[in-house]
């Protein structure tokens, strides 16, 4: 293993580690554009130069490797002097449009400039002048004057998606980044061109002058957008999130997230239901609680266990989901139980899984298998021939096409008892008999289990919608008020109970994330 | 307990004319009075008034830099100049300006605030906002006072209203000339 002296720390560090690496295992920041840890280093933005002894020029820390004894200056007079030259010259035409920048805030360059720069710009000619504001795909736009030509997005779609839409075009000062002629950045992780851009050059379409991003409060939170389960900054803004943006974690999503999981975020704000209602008439939480206490009692005893249905969404969390098998098996006493959530889509060989519910494996791990659960059809089948006539209902998603879903939306009508327990409206908060507003993610805590039986943990970003409370505490609510009430007053107590009950492994913090 | 000292005043015993105050009464009134009569007065240099009959009387001896009512300035085509970057809402202490942005028609302008409204009531007259802006888009120099209003909402002053009370800036602003002519 080489020892390398970095600024006077000496460290040993792995063959094959860049001075970039070492220097940041050594506690050293070295300032760069063009690197990224998931593509290929082409050292063109020269900003990580460090001198190393015995060398006759600056070398870039990105790129050169460590050797044994080496002794490594990132912060000497000439490299002092090389950071502020590169700089200047970066910003030589740059048009320091920041007050409309949605970069301006989390903008390497406007970072860089303040700690390595901070000299006023010595140009007396006029700025050359290059494309603003152009839409280089349905998702992105690109700024030619802002653009450093790191070359970051055209590595991406390179390396990452292989879709190879982007290239470097002109040479010297009228050099931009286009696409191929007929050609648009349209592939399904295009935004992510805009996540790994160190500067705005490129801009998000749906995130575009929504909101300053020093404004931003960022929780760790889960795509719910499919079954893989991408882990996320969710950034939101006076209780609304304002996008969604991936989060580094190698055993999932890498550094990368899909452009439809992106835009999810929506279905947190679209067409929710904000306040319990029993009968279309909309009451308070106290008085529901006693009416749906009574109406779930009667049904229960009076139709017998066999005509009530109860469909588990997995859309919910596995705290949700564990509390409403104990309100199945304990409370209610039934066991006719139906999947619901989202139909299967498209999907690729990357990110995108077929199944859109974000936690389809924590109903397995929770229920034990998905054997137990009958099929939607039947379920509709069951309602049309009047086995079932009581209907508990978790989330308003059919997992069948338009014509089932229509189906199904009729067969409402014919039942005795129909309870909806849902984020959404949907076209059945109408219809129920009791609506109750149940959170999203973003307004609770939890844990999805993935695709690959990974199971990750979200954080509550901001307080519930309206009157909603989250799945598990409504469960809590009935059973009380049904005379089985559960033992818990906090998620964790769920938690704790949960993992050992399934002998899952608790979720573990992500690995550091490395210097991006 | 020690030995407390006491010593003995003479109270001077008020005589009943003194006592029913109808002396003190008439000398109290005739100040008022003398008053009364000096400030209306048609010789002014007889006046004795500290107070101003605003908005009537004008302005003229607040200091220059006095901060009223914001407004907002104008480019030379008669565009708002504020192009909607946030910084006098993120700075204000009373979280009084609410901003939308959206993209403008004219190639020339990228961001301009499609919504810009102060809360006037809300506001406490700081000037942090002005300090903030980049663009000199946003003034507190019309040197009217925030008006009292009785209804919230017309406390509420919107983009075109404020760009009523606007005026030409010197400040340089800029923009892209080659998208313009594109």
């Amino acid at each position: 293993m080489p020892k390398v002296t970095i600024n006077d720390t000496e460290i040993e560090v792995e063959k094959g580690t860049t001075i970039l690496k070492a220097a940041a295992q050594a506690g050293y920041e070295v300032p760069h554009f063009c690197y990224h840890p998931a593509l290929s280093i082409p050292a063109n933005c020269r900003m990580c130069l460090v001198e190393v002894e015995g060398a006759p020029d600056l070398e870039p820390a990105c790129y050169s490797e460590v050797s044994d004894g080496m002794v490594v200056k990132t912060k000497s007079q000439r490299v002092v002097k090389a950071q502020k030259a590169v700089l200047e010259f970066i910003l030589l035409n740059h048009p320091v449009d920041c007050a409309i920048c949605d970069q301006a805030g989390e903008c390497k360059l406007q970072d860089y400039y303040v700690a390595y720069d901070a000299q006023e710009s010595r140009l007396r000619a006029e700025k050359n002048q290059k494309v603003k504001a152009f839409p280089i795909g349905p998702d992105v736009i690109y700024d030619g004057e802002r653009c450093i030509l790191c070359t970051r997005c055209i590595r991406f779609c390179d390396e990452i998606t292989g879709t190879n839409e982007l290239r470097l075009v002109q040479r010297g000062d009228s050099a931009e980044i286009r696409t191929f002629p007929g050609k648009e950045l349209d592939n399904d992780y295009s935004v992510c061109t805009v996540d790994i851009c160190p500067v705005g050059a490129l801009t998000q379409r749906d995130f575009r002058f929504k909101c300053r991003v020093w404004l931003l409060k960022s929780t760790d939170s889960i795509c719910t957008g499919c079954a893989n389960g991408c882990n996320i900054h969710l950034d939101h803004f006076r209780n609304e999130i304002q996008r969604y943006k991936p989060r580094y974690n190698p055993e999932v999503n890498d550094w990368w997230m899909c452009d439809e999981g992106r835009l999810t975020y929506k279905q947190v704000h679209e067409d929710r239901l904000l306040h319990p209602t029993s009968n279309g008439v909309r009451v308070n939480w106290h008085g529901v609680t006693e009416t749906a206490a009574d109406k779930l009692g009667d049904a229960v005893a009076d139709d017998g266990a066999d005509s009530f249905g109860f469909v588990i969404s997995p859309q919910a969390s596995c705290e949700d989901l564990y509390l409403a098998k104990q309100f199945v098996e304990q409370t209610l006493q039934v066991d006719n139980l139906y999947l619901g959530g989202k139909p299967d889509g498209y999907e690729d060989d990357f990110l995108i899984k077929a199944d859109k519910n974000p936690n389809r494996q924590g109903v397995a791990a929770v229920f034990g298998g998905l054997d137990q659960f009958d099929d939607f059809d039947q379920l509709i089948d069951d309602i049309e021939s009047g086995e079932i006539t009581s209907l508990y209902m978790m989330e308003t998603d059919v997992p069948a096409d338009d014509e089932t879903r229509e189906r199904f939306v009729e067969a409402v009508d014919q039942l005795d008892l129909f309870v909806l327990q849902s984020m959404h409206n949907g076209p059945f908060a109408e219809k129920a008999h009791l609506a109750l507003p149940a959170c999203s993610h973003a307004e609770s805590e939890g844990t999805f289990v993935n695709v690959n039986g990974i199971s990750q943990p979200f954080e509550k970003a901001f307080e519930p919608h309206g009157d909603s409370l989250p799945h598990w505490q409504i469960f809590m609510r009935f059973a009380a008020a049904m005379d089985t009430p559960f033992s818990y007053t906090f998620i964790h107590q769920i938690q704790d109970q949960m993992f050992q009950a399934t002998e899952a492994d608790e979720p573990e913090d992500v690995t550091q994330t490395p210097a991006e | 307990m020690g030995e407390v000292n006491v010593k003995k005043v003479n109270r001077i015993k008020p005589s009943l004319w003194e006592k029913s105050y109808i002396p003190e009464i008439i000398r109290g009134l005739s100040v008022t009075a003398k008053h009364f009569f000096g400030n209306l007065s048609p010789r002014e240099s007889r006046r004795q008034i500290f107070t101003r009959a605003y908005p009537d009387e004008g302005t003229d001896y607040y200091p220059e830099r006095f901060r009223g009512l914001h407004r907002l300035m104008l480019r030379e085509d008669g565009q708002v100049r504020c192009v909607a970057c946030m910084c006098c809402s993120t700075i204000c202490p009373a979280d009084c300006i609410h901003i939308e942005a959206g993209e403008h028609d004219d190639p020339n302008i990228e961001k301009y605030p499609d919504v810009f409204v102060i809360d006037e009531l809300r506001c406490i007259v700081c000037g942090l906002c002005v300090e903030a802006c980049p663009c000199d888009a946003i003034r507190m120099d019309t040197g009217v006072h925030i008006p009292p209003y009785t209804e919230r909402d017309d406390a509420f002053f919107e983009r075109d209203l404020l760009m009523q009370l606007g005026g030409l800036s010197e400040a340089k602003q800029g923009g892209n000339t080659k998208a313009a002519a594109e």
